[in-house]
């Protein structure tokens, strides 16, 4: 821990810890049990949250940076983790969804899976999304964690974010009218049956993360984290203090680690009620504040037919996806600290600051469009054998290469 | 010369060292200053990549300099990236 950075301590058996550090503890518990004696799932999602910013956070697993690193410098490590992330959640959530639907046949969905329309809203949301990402240096969860680190840049994103959720949430009665309604969920079991669909999305992941290594391999490789030695533990009291150093000191852990921690978060948040998703709650708290001054738009158009990171009917500040997020944040400042690595960080050029807002609001607006984010549409999307999260990540493709080229002329 | 990427998180610290490596005169030395812990792998490597030789020093809690100078020899990447990769990881892991 950082001496002058942190003065203020505690002495706890066996370390010195700081105040905040405790502070954040005591309040992570403290939510965590209130939220729980309201409703048991409010307080699952709140711990859902906390542990999603902390692998984030621990592992710098940066959904902007997967398709952006690659793009710019051919380095495909994120984007390979992510990759076979997808995969365990894949496995993960169709058993359950196998156990909600035994017939896919039938027509009915899973309930709580990610299944968007296969619509243009979806291609466009994906297109914006991913130019947004790349302008603002990180997708929404992202920015949430960055938030917790202490990156002022992310702060200003977050303010363009919840710009684009408003104008996504007043505008949205045009897309559903003339695009939405109109489009199909397509859910793969309902058109080829479980197990192909499993195998099929498997295939797939399979098949790009080979051509990402080929189109890694072009260019000269990146640096990997190197584990440090560790010092041999006899004691039970040793191999608690490895574990925790592993955990919180040895600098970071690798992408495939907090990809694959993801992954079963993700399927331990669809067996209580629905997959990871952020921007339905930023979404509804946004709302919330508009209604104040009239200007809200929720409930969407159409919520009760909509599958995905929604915000839902807008009469409630406590809801799963807002505990996710305020979690989120609440975590990643946790792990940030505990790591020594929380400080406040502003950015020295001016263009960052409008560059960060735009991108934000580019994010928003296609959050609301695709019904979610890199997390709600994509991550948990694919894994819910739905065709939109190929779309979505598809486009996030398309966006996040135009932006690189705007960042590449940015000074 | 100096290039003070504080604030800024990736890619600008990489890139922002990458455009000032290339147009760095002959006889001078550049001095990444940041406040990313990513830049502490991914800034060597593009001086690497150049034929430039990095040492990381810590400047503050959680900020450091990254002194980018032209190696002598050919640099070889494979030892290159072993080192960066190691001096990383001592420098964000002791505290």
């Amino acid at each position: 821990m950082q001496a002058g950075a942190l003065p203020r301590t505690v002495r706890l058996p066996g370390a010195r810890v700081p105040f905040t550090v405790v502070g954040a503890f005591i309040a992570i518990a403290a939510f965590g049990v209130y939220f729980t004696s309201q409703d048991f799932k409010l307080g699952a999602y709140w711990f859902i949250g906390v542990a999603f910013g902390v692998i984030l956070q621990r592992s710098r697993l940066c959904f902007a940076g997967a398709f952006r690193d690659l793009i710019m410098g051919g380095d495909g490590r994120l984007l390979r983790a992510i990759l076979v992330g997808l995969a365990v959640a894949t496995v993960g959530m169709s058993f359950l969804m196998a156990r909600f639907v035994p017939d896919p046949s039938f027509g009915t969905l899973p309930p709580g899976a990610h299944i968007q329309t296969v619509s243009f809203a979806t291609v466009v949301g994906g297109v914006v999304f991913g130019i947004g990402m790349v302008l603002a240096g990180g997708c929404v969860s992202g920015t949430l964690w960055r938030m917790g680190e202490g990156y002022l840049n992310s702060w200003v994103a977050m303010v363009g974010i919840l710009g684009g959720l408003w104008a996504g949430t007043k505008t949205w009665s045009w897309w559903w009218d003339h695009d939405v309604s109109k489009r199909e969920a397509t859910w793969l079991p309902a058109k080829l049956g479980m197990l192909p669909s499993i195998a099929l999305v498997l295939a797939a992941l399979g098949a790009i993360y080979v051509a990402v290594l080929w189109w890694e391999l072009r260019s000269p490789q990146m640096p990997e984290p190197v584990a440090k030695p560790t010092t041999p533990a006899f004691t039970v009291r040793d191999h608690v203090g490895l574990a925790w150093s592993r955990a919180f000191r040895g600098g970071a852990w690798s992408y495939l680690t907090g990809a694959v921690c993801l992954a079963i978060l993700g399927t331990f948040a669809y067996n209580i009620q629905a997959p990871l998703g952020v921007t339905g709650g930023l979404g509804l708290w946004t709302d919330q504040v508009a209604s104040a001054f009239h200007a809200g738009g929720l409930p969407l158009k159409g919520a009760d037919q909509l599958a995905g990171c929604t915000a839902g009917g807008g009469a409630n500040w406590l809801t799963i996806r807002t505990m996710t997020m305020s979690g989120l944040v609440l975590g990643a400042f946790t792990a940030s600290v505990v790591a020594g690595e929380f400080k406040i960080r502003f950015p020295r050029r001016a263009i960052r600051y409008p560059q960060a807002l735009a991108g934000g609001a580019l994010m928003g607006y296609g959050a609301l469009l695709a019904v979610g984010c890199t997390i709600g549409a994509f991550f948990s999307s694919i894994p819910s054998l739905a065709v939109s999260g190929w779309l979505f990540g598809i486009a996030l493709f398309a966006g996040a290469f135009v932006g690189v080229q705007i960042i590449r002329r940015l000074p | 010369m100096e290039l003070d990427v504080r604030g800024e998180m990736c890619p600008y610290p990489a890139m922002k060292a990458k455009e000032a490596l290339k147009k760095l005169p002959a006889t001078e030395r550049l001095d990444v200053i940041t406040d990313h812990a990513p830049a502490l792998s991914t800034v060597p490597w593009e001086g690497a990549k150049l034929g430039f030789a990095a040492d990381v020093q810590p400047l503050a809690p959680g900020e450091w300099r990254i002194r980018l100078e032209r190696a002598e020899a050919a640099v070889d990447q494979r030892k290159a990236l072993a080192a960066i990769a190691a001096r990383a990881a001592e420098l964000t892991s002791e505290r």
